[in-house]
C-alpha cells in the first residue's frame, strides 16, 4: 500500500500539474523577462499557500470529520512568528546603520532600546515585549513556526477529544478558540503590535539588493514545493491503514472506538499535524502578503476555509487545492474592478457589491445540491469514459 | 479676491500651464488615477464616499479641459477592508495600471501596508485622513492632520477654554488612539495634569456596552476636579457611546466630550438632540461658511443627493487633488519625482478660509477648528486656529522630539537633529 | 451710514439723547426704508460698554473674557443682564467694520441680515452676510455668563429661570455669591427650589464660609451624601502636599502623614528625586549624563586612555567613567550607600492645606460615605451584569430554540437580529411618532423574521437535518450573502434607530447606581420571552408536539403530528423572536449590516455553556457571561478587549470540564 503512494494516479496527476504550473509561472515571470506582473506571481504564490492550508483542512474535515474553525488561527500564528523575525532583523540593520554615525560606539542595550522604540513607536510602546526574546534569531522562530500552532493543536486538542466534545459542539469551540486568540492579538499590549500588526513582511532582511520580481519568483517556487510536499504527505496518510481508521471516525466514531482503536489519538494526531501545516502555510504565505494583522484571523477566515474546502469536494485532497484557489482567485478577480458591471436596463449590477451575495448563495447551493462540489464533478468526468 | 476673479485666474493659469505643457509633452493620453479606497468590507462605511469624492473631482477637472491636454482617467480598484490587499492592490495599480498617482487609504494599518510598495515601486499616494504621525515617507503626501493639528489644539482647548482638570481619554484599541493618547498623556503631564488624574481605557471596534465606561467617566468627579472626555473611538462604536452617555444625562456643561473621529458622516447614524454640545475637533465641517465650500456642498449634494453630508477627509481629498494638479502642471510631467519636487510650497485655498501649503515635510499647514454638536447633525464652529503647521514627529514624546522630516532640503524622512543624521531613508512601517 | 453715525454722535448730549435719538430712528427707519439702506442711531450706553470691550468679546476666549463679563455684570446698566442672556444664547451679532453688537435675523434672500438693537430689538438696518459675525460663546465662556447672571436670576419671578441659576451656580462656585445666594433663600417660596437652594449654600458654605464653626456644621450636614457634588465638595479639603525637610514638620502644620521612603506611597527614586527637585541632593548620574560626559572628553579617539570605538558596553563605558572621576574631571558619582543615607536623613511627610478642625470633620464625613460608595458601586456593577446578561439572553434565545430544542446549527442568525433592527429603522421612517413605531416595529419585525426563517427552513435546513455540520456551513452562506444584501440595500453607513423618549433617560437612584431604561427595557423584554417560552414549550399543545419531535421525530409522527410543520413553525418561532432582539439591541446600540455577526459567537457560546435544549440553560449561560465579563472589566477597567478575550479562554476551559453545559440534558433525550 505505502510503496504505491507515488504510482496513484491523482498524486502523479497534481504533481505533474503543479510542476508544469510552477515552471510555466516562472518562465512567464518579470524576472525572466516575461510578461507576467510581479503583483499577479504574488498572488498565485499566496494562492498555493492557501491551497496548501487547505489541504489540511481537507484533511482534518474532509477525511477526519472535524469541522476545524480554527485552522486559519494556525496558519496565522505561522505568519507571525516568520514575521517577528523579519521586522526585527529588518529594524536591526537599520538600527545599527544610524548608530554608526553616533560618536559612541552602541551598547547592545541601547541597540536593543532603538529596536524597541523603531517597532513598538508606531503603536505607542517602546519596550520590547518578552515574546520577542527569540525574534533575533531566524532558526529560532522558524521553529516556532512549526511549535507554536502545534503545541496550541495539541493542548487545545487534548482537552476538547478528552472530554469527548465532537460535531458542532467542537466547531463552535474551535471558533471560540480563534476569537479569543484573534481578540488578543488585537489587545496591543499583547507585545504583537495590536490592530496594526507586522507589515513590511515582504522585504526580507538580507535581500535588500533583489528586487521583488525574484522575491516573489523565490517564495512562489518555495510555496510551489510546500504545496507538493504537503499534498503527498497528505495522500501518503489517508492511503494507508492509518487513513482507513480516520475515515471511519469520520463515519462514525463509536463503531471504531468498540473496535479498540484509540480515537483519541488519532484525532489529536491529524488536528496538530494538520495545524502544523497549516502554519508553515502562513510563514509562507505572509511574507509575500507583506503584512498580517489580527484582522487575518478572524473567525471569518477559518469559516471561508471551510467554505473553499466544500466547495472544491470534501475527502479528497485535489477538491481542496481546486476550491481554494478557485474561490480565491475569483475573488481577487471580481473585487479587482475588473469584471465588467451588468447592465439590466433598470439597474446595473456591479459585481463589488454582488460578489459576496453570488459566494453565499453559491454556497447554500454546492451544500445543498452538490455535497461532493466541483471535486465531484472531476470524479464523474474521470469515471464516466 | 471674490469669486469670480479667482476663477478667471485659475482659467488663465489653467491656460498658461496648457500651452507649457504642449512643450513639455511627455505624458501619455489619458493620465491615470488610482483609487485605493475600501467600497466592501467594514471600512466601505467611510471610504465609499471618498472613492466618490474623487469621482467627481476628477469629472470636474475633465470638464475643465484635463491635465497637460490629457483626460484623467480614474482607475477605480476595492481592497475590500483587507490589509495584505491594500499593498496587493496598489502594486496592480502601479505596475499594471501604471497610474500616475494613487489617492486612497483610510485606517492607519492599510497605510503601513501599502507603504514598503510604494517605496519599492516610487508612487505617490495622498493620503486623506487625521493620523498619529511617527511616520514620514517620501512617496506619501500626508493631506489629514497629525496629532499637532487636532489633538493637541484640542487639548489646549480643554485647558483654556472649558478649564478641565481630568482627563478621560477613551478610545477603540488600535494604533491612532494608542499613540494620539500616548503623546496626550505626556503633553498634559508638562502642562502640570497628575498622572492619576488622566483615565484610559481602550475598547474594540464596534463595541457597545458602554454603561459601565460612562458611570467610571462620571464617577471622575468626585473630587471636585471639573473631568473632559478625550475620545478617539472610532467608526460605529460611537453610536452606542452617544447613546449612553445620552441616557445617563450626562450634558456637555459638566463633561464635555471632544472626539477626533466623530464627523458628519458618523452623525448621520444617530439622533444629536441629546449630544447638543459636546464637540469634535477636525480641520473641516461642512458648516463652514465660505464661498468655497459652498460650492463644494452644493456640488456633492446635486452629484450625490440632498441627505448626503461633506466631511474633514473629503476637504483633504479636494485639497490633495487639486495641489496634484497644479503641481502636475507646474512640472509638466506627470513623473513622481518631478511632481514631488512641485509639491513643496503648493498652495491651495481651504474650504474653511485660508490658504493650505504643502510643507517640506509632506504635511500641510492647516487651521484647526473646533465644533459643537447641533440637534441637526451639523457642527457650529466656535473656534479657529491660524494655520498649523502638520509637524510628523511629536514634539512631546522624548525619542521622537529630535527626529524631523525634511525632504526638500535634507531629502531624509527621519532626520536626527541631535546627531545630525538621517536614521533612514525609508518610513518605518 | 457711517458719516450719520457721527452726526448723530456729536449732537448728542447725554440728557436729551434717548428723545433725540427715538424721534431720528423713526426718521431713519423711514428714510431707510424707502432707500433700502439704513443709517443707524448712535449706541445706547450699553451698547457702547459693549463696544468699549468688542475685541474681548470677539476674541471670545475664557483666559481674557472675564472683565469684560463683570464689565457689564456690574455696570447697573438697564438691560445688562438682558444684553447677557442673548450673548450667552449666541443672539448677539458683530459688525466687522465698526465692532457694533446686533441681534441678527435672516432676511428674505440668503445673503442679507435685517440688523436690530440688543436690548430693545429695534431694527437697525440691514447688513450684508459676510458683513457680521455671530458672536459664539463657547461653553466654558457660556458658564462664566451664567455665573454672572446668577445675581439677576436668583429672585427671578419665573421658578425655572432660578433654577437654571442655581444650576450654573453650583457649576462656577465663587465666594461672591455666598451673600446673594443666602438673601435668595430668605425669599424662596416654591419647596423644591427652596430645598435645592439650602444645599446649594451648604455647599458653597463648606467652600468659601469663613467662620470654621459653620463650616464645620455645613461639612458635617453632608453625612450620607452620596452624590457626586457632595463628594466633589468635600475631598478637595483634603488635598496634601508633599513636604520634606531634616527638621520634621512645623508645629503649626496639620500633617496628614510621615512617609516612609521605600514604602508603596513613596519609592527610594521618588523620594530622591524630590530632594534633587528641591536642591537638596545633587543629581544621580545617569546613563545619559554619563554619555554625555564621556563624549566631552573624547580626545583623539579616546576617553581618560581608553579607545571610543572599545566603548560598546555599559561596564566600559562605567570603567572609562570611573577612570575620568579619578582625574578629577567629572562629578563623582555616588554610591548606593551614599543615597540611602541622605534619604534616610530628611523626614518627607503630607500636609493638609486646611486647618485641623476642616480636615477632621471632613475625614469623618466622607469615610462612611466612601464605604457607602463602594457598596453601590458594587450594586452598579452587579446591575451593569445583569443588562449585559439580559442582551445576551436576548440575542442567544431563538437560538436556544433553533440550536437547543430543534439541533440545529444557524450561522444566520445574527442575520435575522439584523433584520429585525432594519425593520425597525424602516418602521421609524414611516412613522415619525416613536413610541407608535416602537409598537408597530415590534410585530412587524417578529413576521419578518418568521417569514425569512420559515422560508430558510423550507428551502435549506429541512433537507440538512441529519448533515448538521452542512447545516452550518449552508447558514453561513446565507448570513454571507443576507449581511451583503443589506449594505446593498441600506448603504453601509449605520442608520438610526431612536428610542421614544419615555426610554430615553435612565433611572437614578443616586449618583452612584444609575441604569438607563432602554436596559431596563430590554431586561423585562428578556424576562417576558423566557415566561413565554416556557409556557409554550411545556403547557401548550405546540410545545407538547415541538419535544416530541425533537425526542423521536417518527414515534412522533406515527403519533398524528406532522414534523415537518412543527419543524417549520419551531423554526420560524426562534427566527421572530431573534427578529424582536434585534430592535431591542438596534435600539440601545447601532444599526448595521455586521450587527448581527457581533452577537453570533457569543450567542452560540451562551447556549452551549448553558446547556443545549434547555431554556433554563440559555438563561444560565447568558447570566454567567454576563457576569464574568462585568467581573475581569472590574479588574482591570482600563481594557474592556482584555476583558472579553479571558472571558472567551474561561469559557473554553469551563466546556472541557463541562461538554454538556451547566444544565446538561439526561437520559434519553441526551443522545437525541
Amino acid at each position: 500500500m505505502r510503496r504505491s503512494i507515488l504510482s496513484q494516479p491523482s498524486v502523479i496527476i497534481v504533481l505533474l500539474l503543479l510542476t508544469a504550473f510552477t515552471v510555466a509561472v516562472v518562465g512567464m515571470s518579470e524576472a525572466a523577462g516575461g510578461t507576467l506582473s510581479t503583483s499577479l506571481v504574488k498572488t498565485l504564490g499566496m494562492t498555493l499557500c492557501l491551497c496548501l492550508v487547505a489541504i489540511a483542512m481537507d484533511l482534518v474535515w474532509g477525511y477526519c470529520g472535524i469541522l476545524s474553525l480554527g485552522h486559519f488561527a494556525f496558519f496565522g500564528l505561522g505568519g507571525y512568528m516568520v514575521g517577528m523575525w523579519i521586522m526585527y532583523a529588518r529594524t536591526e540593520q537599520i538600527v545599527v546603520q544610524a548608530a554608526q554615525a553616533a560618536t559612541l560606539p552602541p551598547t547592545p542595550q541601547e541597540i536593543r532600546d532603538a529596536i524597541g522604540t523603531q517597532i513598538f513607536g508606531v503603536v505607542g510602546g517602546a519596550r520590547i515585549p518578552p515574546i520577542w526574546t527569540f525574534a533575533d534569531s531566524l532558526w529560532i522562530q522558524l521553529l516556532l513556526v512549526v511549535l507554536v500552532p502545534g503545541i496550541l493543536a495539541l493542548v487545545f486538542g487534548w482537552l476538547a477529544f478528552r472530554s469527548r466534545v465532537t460535531g458542532v459542539y467542537l466547531s463552535i469551540l474551535t471558533q471560540a478558540m480563534t476569537l479569543a486568540l484573534s481578540l488578543y492579538l488585537f489587545q496591543n499590549d499583547s507585545g504583537l503590535r495590536g490592530n496594526n500588526g507586522l507589515s513590511g513582511l515582504q522585504n526580507i532582511p538580507g535581500w535588500e539588493s533583489t528586487p521583488q520580481s525574484v522575491v516573489s519568483i523565490y517564495f512562489f517556487v518555495a510555496s510551489a514545493i510546500a504545496l507538493g510536499a504537503g499534498y503527498v504527505l497528505a495522500a501518503w496518510i489517508v492511503s494507508g491503514k492509518f487513513g482507513s481508521v480516520v475515515r471511519g471516525i469520520r463515519d462514525d466514531e463509536a463503531r471504531v472506538r468498540f473496535l479498540g482503536y484509540q480515537v483519541e489519538h488519532y484525532k489529536l494526531f491529524v488536528f496538530t499535524l494538520t495545524a502544523v501545516i497549516a502554519g508553515i502555510a502562513g510563514a509562507l504565505y505572509y511574507p509575500q502578503a507583506g503584512i498580517i494583522n489580527p484582522a487575518e484571523i478572524a473567525p471569518i477566515a477559518s469559516i471561508y476555509l471551510a467554505v473553499w474546502v466544500a466547495i472544491g469536494g470534501r475527502g479528497r485532497l485535489y477538491g481542496a487545492i481546486i476550491g481554494a484557489a478557485f474561490v480565491s482567485l475569483l475573488s481577487t478577480w471580481f473585487t479587482g474592478g475588473r469584471a465588467p458591471d451588468i447592465n439590466l436596463g433598470f439597474a446595473t449590477i456591479q459585481w463589488v457589491d454582488w460578489w459576496q451575495v453570488l459566494l453565499g448563495v453559491a454556497f447554500v447551493c454546492v451544500t445543498l445540491f452538490a455535497p461532493k462540489g466541483i471535486g465531484g464533478l472531476v470524479d464523474y468526468v474521470v469515471r464516466k469514459p | 479676491m471674490n469669486h469670480k476673479t479667482l476663477s478667471l485666474l485659475v482659467a488663465l493659469a489653467t491656460s498658461t500651464a496648457l500651452t507649457g505643457a504642449a512643450v513639455a509633452q511627455d505624458v501619455e493620453c489619458p493620465i491615470k488615477v488610482g483609487i485605493l479606497h475600501s467600497l466592501s468590507g467594514t471600512m466601505a462605511i467611510s471610504e465609499t464616499t471618498l472613492k466618490d469624492t474623487m469621482l467627481m473631482l476628477i469629472d470636474e477637472q475633465n470638464e475643465k479641459g484635463g491635465l497637460l491636454g490629457c483626460e484623467l482617467e480614474p482607475v477605480v480598484v476595492d481592497p475590500a477592508s483587507d490589509w495584505p490587499l491594500f499593498a496587493e492592490k496598489a502594486r496592480e495599480l502601479l505596475t499594471v495600471h501604471d497610474v500616475a498617482v494613487i489617492f486612497g487609504n483610510w485606517t492607519s494599518v492599510s497605510r503601513k501596508s501599502v507603504l514598503p510598495v510604494l517605496e519599492e515601486l516610487n508612487g505617490l499616494l495622498f493620503y486623506p485622513v487625521q493620523y498619529e504621525g511617527e511616520e514620514s515617507s517620501k512617496n506619501v503626501f500626508y493631506t489629514g492632520a497629525a496629532p499637532n493639528q487636532q489633538a493637541i489644539p484640542a487639548v489646549d482647548y480643554f485647558l483654556d477654554e472649558l478649564g478641565v482638570e481630568k482627563f478621560a481619554l477613551l478610545g477603540t484599541d488600535y494604533v491612532y488612539p494608542r499613540t494620539t493618547n500616548k503623546i496626550l498623556e505626556q503633553y498634559l503631564k508638562d502642562k502640570g495634569i497628575p498622572a492619576e488624574d488622566i483615565f484610559v481605557n481602550y475598547t474594540p471596534f464596534g463595541h457597545s456596552d458602554w454603561s459601565s465606561i460612562v458611570a467610571d467617566v462620571v464617577a471622575l468627579g468626585a473630587d471636585g476636579k471639573k473631568v473632559g472626555v478625550i475620545s478617539t473611538i472610532n467608526g460605529d462604536a460611537n453610536i452606542g457611546f452617544y447613546k449612553e452617555l445620552a441616557a445617563a444625562g450626562v450634558s456637555a456643561d459638566d463633561i464635555p466630550v471632544i472626539a477626533f473621529s466623530v464627523g458628519e458622516e458618523e452623525l448621520s447614524g444617530l439622533d444629536t438632540s441629546n449630544l447638543v454640545g459636546h464637540l469634535a475637533a477636525w480641520n473641516y465641517f461642512q458648516s463652514a461658511d465660505t464661498p468655497e465650500n459652498e460650492e463644494f456642498v452644493a456640488k456633492w449634494k446635486a452629484r450625490m443627493g440632498e441627505d448626503r453630508v461633506t466631511n474633514d477627509p473629503m476637504e483633504a481629498h479636494y485639497i490633495g487633488f487639486n495641489m496634484w494638479v497644479n503641481a502636475v502642471k507646474e512640472a509638466g510631467t506627470t513623473d513622481v519625482d518631478a511632481v514631488t519636487e512641485a509639491m513643496y510650497g503648493q498652495e491651495f485655498p481651504n474650504l474653511t478660509g485660508g490658504t493650505a501649503v504643502m510643507l517640506p515635510n509632506h504635511h500641510l499647514a492647516k487651521p484647526v477648528l473646533i465644533g459643537e454638536i447641533q440637534d441637526d447633525g451639523q457642527f457650529d464652529i466656535i473656534s479657529q486656529t491660524e494655520e498649523v503647521p502638520g509637524d510628523a514627529w511629536t514634539d512631546f514624546l522624548p525619542e521622537s522630539a529630535v527626529l524631523k522630516s525634511d525632504w526638500q532640503n535634507l531629502g531624509c524622512g527621519m532626520y536626527n537633529t541631535e546627531t545630525e543624521t538621517c536614521v533612514q531613508i525609508k518610513s518605518n512601517y | 451710514m457711517r458719516r450719520v453715525n457721527t452726526v448723530v454722535e456729536g449732537l448728542a448730549p447725554s440728557t436729551f439723547r434717548r428723545a433725540a435719538l427715538a424721534v431720528l430712528a423713526m426718521l431713519l427707519v423711514a428714510v431707510a426704508t424707502i432707500e433700502g439702506a439704513l443709517a443707524q442711531p448712535a449706541p445706547t450706553p450699553i451698547e457702547e460698554l459693549l463696544l468699549e470691550n468688542t475685541e474681548l468679546i470677539q476674541e471670545s476666549s475664557r483666559r481674557t473674557i472675564e472683565p469684560a463679563i463683570a464689565a457689564i455684570a456690574d455696570s447697573g446698566l438697564e438691560g445688562a443682564d438682558v444684553v447677557l442672556q442673548r450673548w450667552e444664547a449666541r443672539d448677539l451679532f458683530v459688525r466687522e467694520s465698526d465692532g457694533r453688537f446686533f441681534l441678527a435675523e435672516r432676511g428674505d434672500d440668503r445673503d442679507t441680515y435685517n440688523l436690530f438693537h440688543v436690548v430693545t430689538k429695534e431694527p437697525m438696518g440691514t447688513a450684508g452676510r459676510r458683513e457680521v459675525d455671530q458672536i459664539k460663546p463657547n461653553s466654558g465662556i457660556r458658564a462664566l455668563i451664567a455665573a454672572a447672571l446668577v445675581k439677576f436670576q436668583l429672585t427671578n419671578p419665573d421658578p425655572a429661570v432660578r433654577r437654571g441659576a442655581l444650576e450654573a451656580l453650583l457649576r462656577e462656585p465663587s465666594a461672591e455669591q455666598l451673600d446673594p445666594l443666602r438673601a435668595a433663600l430668605g425669599r424662596e417660596n416654591d419647596p423644591f427650589l427652596k430645598g435645592a437652594m439650602e444645599r446649594a449654600e451648604r455647599l458653597l458654605t463648606v467652600r468659601f464660609e469663613e467662620d470654621e464653626a459653620k463650616r464645620v456644621e455645613a461639612i458635617e450636614s453632608f453625612a450620607g451624601d452620596l452624590s457626586v457634588e457632595a463628594r466633589a465638595t468635600l475631598n478637595p479639603l483634603l488635598n496634601t502636599t508633599l513636604k520634606v525637610s531634616k527638621e520634621g514638620p512645623d508645629e503649626d502644620e496639620n500633617v496628614a502623614r510621615v512617609l516612609t521612603p521605600g514604602s508603596e506611597n513613596l519609592s527610594f527614586d521618588a523620594a530622591y528625586d524630590l530632594l534633587v527637585r528641591r536642591d537638596l541632593a545633587p543629581r544621580i548620574i545617569n546613563a545619559a549624563a554619563r554619555d554625555a560626559a564621556l563624549v566631552e572628553h573624547i580626545e583623539n579617539g579616546m576617553v581618560a586612555g581608553v579607545p571610543v570605538a572599545s566603548l560598546d558596553t555599559r561596564e566600559a563605558r562605567d570603567a572609562a567613567y570611573s577612570r575620568l572621576e579619578e582625574q578629577g574631571a567629572v562629578t563623582q558619582t555616588q554610591t548606593e550607600d551614599e543615597i540611602a543615607d541622605l534619604i534616610a536623613s530628611f523626614t518627607f511627610y503630607e500636609v493638609y492645606s486646611e486647618p485641623e478642625a476642616i480636615t477632621g470633620a471632613v475625614l469623618g464625613t466622607i469615610a462612611a460615605i466612601n464605604r457607602s460608595v463602594a457598596g453601590y458601586g458594587f450594586l452598579d456593577i452587579a446591575l451593569d451584569a445583569l443588562s449585559l446578561a439580559s442582551i445576551y439572553f436576548l440575542a442567544a434565545i431563538g437560538l436556544a430554540i433553533t440550536f437547543g430544542v430543534m439541533g440545529v446549527i444557524n450561522m444566520a442568525h445574527g442575520e435575522f437580529i439584523m433584520m429585525g433592527a432594519y425593520t425597525g429603522y424602516v418602521v421609524q421612517q414611516f412613522i415619525p411618532n416613536y413610541t407608535a413605531s416602537l409598537v408597530v416595529a415590534l410585530p412587524l419585525a417578529f413576521l419578518v423574521t418568521f417569514a425569512a426563517g420559515v422560508l430558510l427552513e423550507r428551502l435549506v435546513i429541512r433537507w440538512l437535518y441529519h448533515r448538521p455540520l452542512e447545516t452550518l456551513l449552508a447558514t453561513f452562506g446565507v448570513s454571507i450573502a443576507l449581511q451583503q444584501l443589506a449594505k446593498n440595500i441600506f448603504g453601509t453607513q449605520a442608520r438610526p434607530l431612536t428610542a421614544p423618549d419615555w426610554l430615553g433617560g435612565a433611572l437614578v437612584i443616586n449618583d452612584v447606581v444609575a441604569i438607563s431604561y432602554i436596559r431596563i427595557a430590554i431586561f423585562v423584554l428578556a424576562i417576558i420571552f423566557l415566561v413565554l417560552l416556557l409556557f409554550i414549550l411545556n403547557h401548550t399543545r405546540l410545545g407538547l408536539e415541538v419535544r416530541s419531535v425533537r425526542q423521536n421525530p417518527r414515534m412522533a409522527s406515527s403519533m398524528g403530528i406532522n414534523p415537518d410543520r412543527i419543524n417549520m413553525l419551531t423554526f420560524g418561532l426562534g427566527s421572530g423572536i431573534a427578529g424582536i432582539a434585534g430592535v431591542a439591541i438596534g435600539l440601545f446600540a447601532k444599526v448595521t449590516s455586521d450587527l448581527g455577526s457581533g452577537y453570533i459567537v457569543q450567542s452560540f457560546m451562551t447556549v452551549v455553556v448553558g446547556g443545549v435544549g434547555n431554556i433554563w440553560g440559555t438563561l444560565a449561560g447568558a447570566t454567567l457571561i454576563g457576569f464574568l465579563q462585568k467581573g475581569i472589566e472590574w479588574f482591570n477597567p482600563s481594557n474592556t478587549l482584555a476583558a472579553q478575550t479571558y472571558m472567551i479562554i474561561f469559557i473554553i476551559i469551563f466546556i472541557q470540564f463541562r461538554p454538556k453545559g451547566i444544565f446538561a440534558l439526561k437520559g434519553r433525550a441526551a443522545e437525541a
